[in-house]
């Protein structure tokens, strides 16, 4: 693992963050305590000062000597600083050596640096470069005098204060730029363990999941969701794989008999007429696996959904009645009566010859499972604010519990396995209803199936309100499709 | 004998849909790509034009484009592998007189091509009569010889499809496009239970029949000389 990966973790840039906020704020916080105890000390020894300096102007001036000798010897601490200079410059008592040039005589107490002391008095010290609090006062003779008291301790406040700065913040950053550093390692090593988990998945492990610690953190919600969404995709690839296979099958059968009948021929047959009727054979297998082909490229180009753009308003009664005219000679040849029965008006929103192909689908479906001499209905109806397209037949039903897997593709009931077609009529019908967004029912007919085809009427969003459709019903009657049409 | 060219870049398909067009009488000739087409369908003029969509190069869609926009108006005939009803409809607007998909039989091509050569003009008629049929348009009735037919509205616009075609193969899928005018296919044998249904009513006992079932093919209309 590399450092820069590491620094750059979300962990580690969100402590080092932290930490340089705690710093700048500890940092506010040390200069507004170190401020705060500067001014008072300051405060301090400047009335300490002035008090000494109202003293020495209180007192006769020519005793002022006397004065300053006196606050110097009293001095325990060696803290205290004093200058009396004669009116002639002459130095007349006090342990600084001069006065600092161009300090203002004028009594006010200020920060007094550069200046030397001898050890005068004591003899015992003896510096150079000091700095004080003092003020320098005139004497009534003529004399000035300055007073000062060392800032020493001032210094060692702000020395006190910034080691406890450093004390409490150089360990504070410390810590959180090393948990930090530890969390972000934390999520390194979690990425890494997807990453590879999503690596394998790539190479087409698709059981594969992320790794879930339990601890339910925002990576194990996120692996969570990730997984729940494999778990989709697998399923998805699962269908995808059926579906492959059973178009593989259903082409696989009629190609085989295409096959065998050609190699059987190639044999068997002599003249000139049983080549031709061999080859017919093998042809009409061959049209039986372009039938299914295109029965798969038509649903899928329905389910892709971009058929939409083609909406617009149908009549349904017309379409009713040319569903019923082209399949009714189907009927009578078969002995099975078609009816239609319409009970209302009613306009949809969607593609004509999709639903035209989905009607006529569960139209054929009823006839071919129709006994001979049943009786099949096709009918229109508005319930309430949803028009019922209804198919009955006098087949021998669905059962419930096939009902969901007729709408698979390629599904046959065992029943059917006898009859023709390739199984794609009802998923092409469902596909088209789902594209539509109308609902499709399987009920009963008691007996014999029942298909609902449920689409919305009434007031229509998708529509300008009041426009007249007129549709091609027969007769020369228009009808008009309006919002609720009836 | 009319001159075909077909703009086909798959070998085997174009030397079986040649050799088969060649026995039926057609003179027919091939190009292998969009640009070599377009020039061959420029340099001379022809009677039908069958044009490949997915070419090497370009769109077979390209080339009837150009045609259409130099004011060419031979009649053309898209194959193509591809099946929506978007690319069909898109085949249709480039100017595309019809459109057969990929696999298609030959008999259904032949059909087709004879059909655009053939295109029935489209004159303002009352009556349309051969041999012994009399269609009646404005009134939509017919007869067969003296005898009148008593004809749904859908049988009487098969029985005109077929009347406008006298001598003509026409396919169940050519039927169904044009007449139903659906964008469909159906499952069952719908279009011969129609037929067989006009048939009864057209062929009186003993009478021969109009319109013969030409087998895996289609039908045709029987056009007496």
């Amino acid at each position: 693992m590399r450092l820069a990966d590491l620094l750059r973790t979300t962990a580690f840039r969100w402590s080092a963050v932290v930490a340089g906020a705690f710093a700048a704020l500890s940092l506010a916080l040390f200069a507004f305590v170190y401020w705060q105890t500067a001014g008072f000390e300051t405060r301090e020894l400047d009335a300490a000062v002035m008090a000494e300096a109202r003293a020495l102007v209180a007192v006769p001036a020519d005793d002022a000597a006397g004065g300053v000798r006196h606050w110097l010897a009293a001095d325990q601490h060696h803290v205290r600083y004093g200058l009396l200079v004669g009116a002639d410059g002459r130095k007349l008592a006090g342990n600084i050596v001069a006065m600092p040039p161009g300090l203002p005589v004028d009594g006010r107490p200020r920060l007094v640096s550069g200046i030397d002391v001898t050890g005068s008095d004591d003899g015992d010290r003896d510096e150079r470069d000091e700095t004080m609090r003092g003020l320098a006062v005139p004497l009534s003779n003529g004399s000035t005098a300055l007073i000062g008291l060392d800032t020493d301790e001032l210094v060692h406040t702000r020395s006190v204060l910034l080691r406890a700065f450093a004390l409490g913040l150089i360990p504070t950053v410390g810590l959180s730029l090393l948990g930090g550093m530890l969390l972000g390692r934390r999520a390194l090593d979690h990425v890494a363990a997807i990453d590879r988990a999503i690596a394998r998945i790539m190479q087409g492990d698709i059981a594969e999941r992320l790794p879930v610690r339990g601890t339910n953190d925002e990576f194990d919600r996120l692996a969570r969701s990730v997984n729940l969404m494999l778990d989709d995709t697998e399923r998805l690839l699962e269908e995808v794989r059926g579906v492959g296979n059973s178009i593989a099958h259903d082409l696989r059968t009629p190609l085989t008999r295409a096959r065998v009948r050609l190699e059987r021929s190639r044999g068997a047959v002599h003249s000139a007429d049983e080549f031709q009727g061999a080859i017919d054979e093998a042809l009409q297998f061959l049209d039986q696996t372009f039938q299914t082909i295109a029965a798969v490229l038509r649903i899928g180009e329905v389910e892709h959904g971009r058929r939409r753009a083609g909406f617009g308003r149908v009549a349904m009664t017309p379409l009713l009645r040319d569903v019923a005219e082209l399949y009714e000679p189907l009927g009578e040849d078969r002995d099975v009566t078609l009816e239609l029965a319409i009970k209302a008006e009613v306009t949809v929103f969607g593609d004509r010859d999709l639903l035209f192909d989905a009607l006529a689908n569960v139209v054929d479906n009823a006839l071919k499972f129709s006994n001979s001499g049943g009786r099949c209905r096709l009918s229109v109806a508005v319930e309430g604010a949803t028009a019922v397209i209804r198919v009955d037949d006098a087949g021998p039903g669905i059962p419930e519990s096939e009902r969901a897997s007729v709408l698979k593709r390629f599904y046959r009931s065992d029943r059917s396995r006898t009859s023709t077609g390739n199984g794609l009529g009802l998923s092409l019908v469902a596909a088209v209803m789902r594209l539509h967004g109308f609902s499709l029912r399987i009920g009963d007919n008691d007996p014999g199936c029942r298909i609902e085809m449920l689409a919305p009427v009434g007031p229509d969003a998708e529509l300008p309100a009041g426009e007249q459709v007129v549709g091609l019903a027969p007769h020369g009657r228009s009808v008009v499709g309006a919002a609720g049409s009836g | 004998m009319a001159r075909l060219l077909l703009i086909e870049d798959d070998d085997i398909t174009a030397a079986e849909v040649l050799a088969d067009l060649d026995e039926r009488g057609f003179a027919a000739s091939r190009s292998t790509t969009g640009p070599d087409g377009l020039a061959r369908a420029r340099a001379q003029p022809w009677d039908v034009l069958v044009v490949d969509r997915m070419l090497p190069g370009c769109d077979g869609l390209a080339v009837l484009q150009a045609l259409r926009c130099e004011g060419n108006r031979v009649p053309v005939l898209i194959l193509s592998a591809l099946a929506s009803v978007d690319d069909r409809v898109q085949g249709l607007r480039a100017g595309g007189d019809d459109y057969l998909v990929k696999p298609f039989s030959l008999v259904e091509l032949a059909a087709r091509v004879e059909a655009l050569l053939r295109r029935p003009a489209e004159l303002p008629q009352t009556w349309l009569r051969v041999g012994s049929l009399e269609l009646n348009l404005a009134a939509g009735s017919a007869k067969r010889g003296q005898r009148s037919l008593e004809l749904l509205p859908r049988e009487f616009k098969i029985l005109e499809y077929f009347v406008r075609r006298p001598g003509q193969v026409v396919t169940r899928a050519m039927l169904f496009q044009d007449v139903w005018a659906y964008n469909f296919v159906p499952q069952s044998n719908l279009v011969d239970v129609h037929l067989g249904r006009l048939r009864r009513k057209l062929d009186a006992p003993g009478e021969p029949a109009l319109i013969e079932n030409i087998r895996g093919v289609g039908f045709v209309l029987d056009a007496p000389r």
